[in-house]
């Protein structure tokens, strides 16, 4: 069981078994686990802007570096416009960031490992965005994969390019996020595994990768959180301010 | 008022003491290794939908295995279109 790299991805029920019209609704650890990340950020930001110091102490400093580092992300790469979007934005950057560097205790789950948590974010995204841009755009929106300056000849081959590469977005956004947690985490488990099986003698060297791999490990689980949230952004920037 | 002037001494200090250079040179590694990640997953993913469209399509027309080859060809140039977007934002920033 411990040698398995891919043990730890496995999803089991806590409690009794819960089931509404044929579909199995059972708390299982993965529920558990977005569960404690909900309630962390929940925690965090109200401690963090309970008491309003003009010298903040550190967690409101934490809560009020998430806020800039967000507002600042969003302008810079949608605009003004896409302002009313912050409140969604935050909270997805925050739950995936929370969720991986969940993962990254030991004994924990990462939430963030499976594709079917990684794909209902791209798609939800993905929809969204959609709307959004056939909303305040109609039928216009429809441009986006019709370039400008194109022969009409062309146009048909280009349009299908565009719609293409338009509909593989959920499907990079969501495989990117899902493949960098559970290659990470196998990888982790797999050096781990090579410390026990070569013991006092032989173990230190793949300890010392165990060491250097985790350090990478949380600076992806930041940046994945970080990648998912910005091209979030360059989406949202492409359905708010139509130039093609 | 003295709070805040004792507070700004202290900052003034604290930044003098950091280094600067080496901090935003590891920010920047980060970000590079960032779009790293993006471009390689953005020419998969484009492959991938387009052979599954052609696929999709192969088996509602009966024309095995004739889209499925044409769609995976537009679906390799969706996604090298795909990369040279991204790295065209990339040089803009």
């Amino acid at each position: 069981m411990a040698a398995n790299p891919m043990h730890q991805f496995t999803v089991y029920k806590i409690g009794p078994k819960i089931e509404i019209m044929g579909i199995d609704l059972s708390f299982t650890n993965a529920s558990l686990f977005m569960l404690i990340s909900a309630v962390l950020i929940l925690l965090l930001l109200t401690f963090g802007t309970n008491e309003k110091k003009l010298i903040p102490s550190k967690v409101q400093l934490l809560s009020e570096t998430l806020y800039n580092f967000i507002a600042k992300m969003i302008s810079d790469t949608a605009g003004k416009k896409a302002k009313p979007y912050f409140p969604f934005i935050f909270s997805l950057f925050v739950f995936i960031l929370f969720c991986n560097m969940l993962g990254m205790l030991p004994y924990s789950f990462t939430v963030t490992s499976h594709i079917i948590v990684t794909l209902t974010f791209a798609l939800f995204i993905f929809i969204g965005v959609t709307i959004v841009g056939f909303t305040i755009h109609g039928f216009k929106y429809l441009k986006i994969f019709v370039p400008s300056g194109v022969p009409i000849v062309l146009l048909p081959i280009i349009s299908i390019i565009e719609i293409i590469s338009y509909l593989s977005r959920p499907v990079s956004l969501s495989v990117r996020l899902f493949a960098n947690m559970m290659a990470g985490h196998t990888m982790l488990k797999v050096f781990g595994g090579f410390v026990i099986s070569l013991g006092l003698i032989g173990g230190w060297l793949p300890l010392t990768f165990s060491v250097a791999l985790t350090g990478l490990e949380i600076l992806v689980a930041f940046l994945q959180a970080y990648v998912f949230a910005i091209l979030t952004c360059i989406y949202l920037n492409d359905a708010l301010n139509l130039h093609h | 008022m003295s709070d805040l002037n004792n507070f700004k001494t202290r900052l003034k200090i604290a930044k003098s003491k950091l280094d600067e250079r080496n901090l935003s040179k590891n920010s920047e590694k980060s970000i590079f290794l960032g779009n790293a990640f993006k471009l390689g997953t953005e020419l998969i993913a484009a492959v991938a939908v387009g052979t599954i469209i052609g696929f999709i399509l192969d088996s509602w027309f009966d024309t095995k295995p004739i889209l499925i080859i044409i769609f995976f060809l537009f679906g390799a140039v969706a996604g090298i279109w795909n990369v040279i977007k991204a790295a065209k934002r990339m040089q803009k920033n």
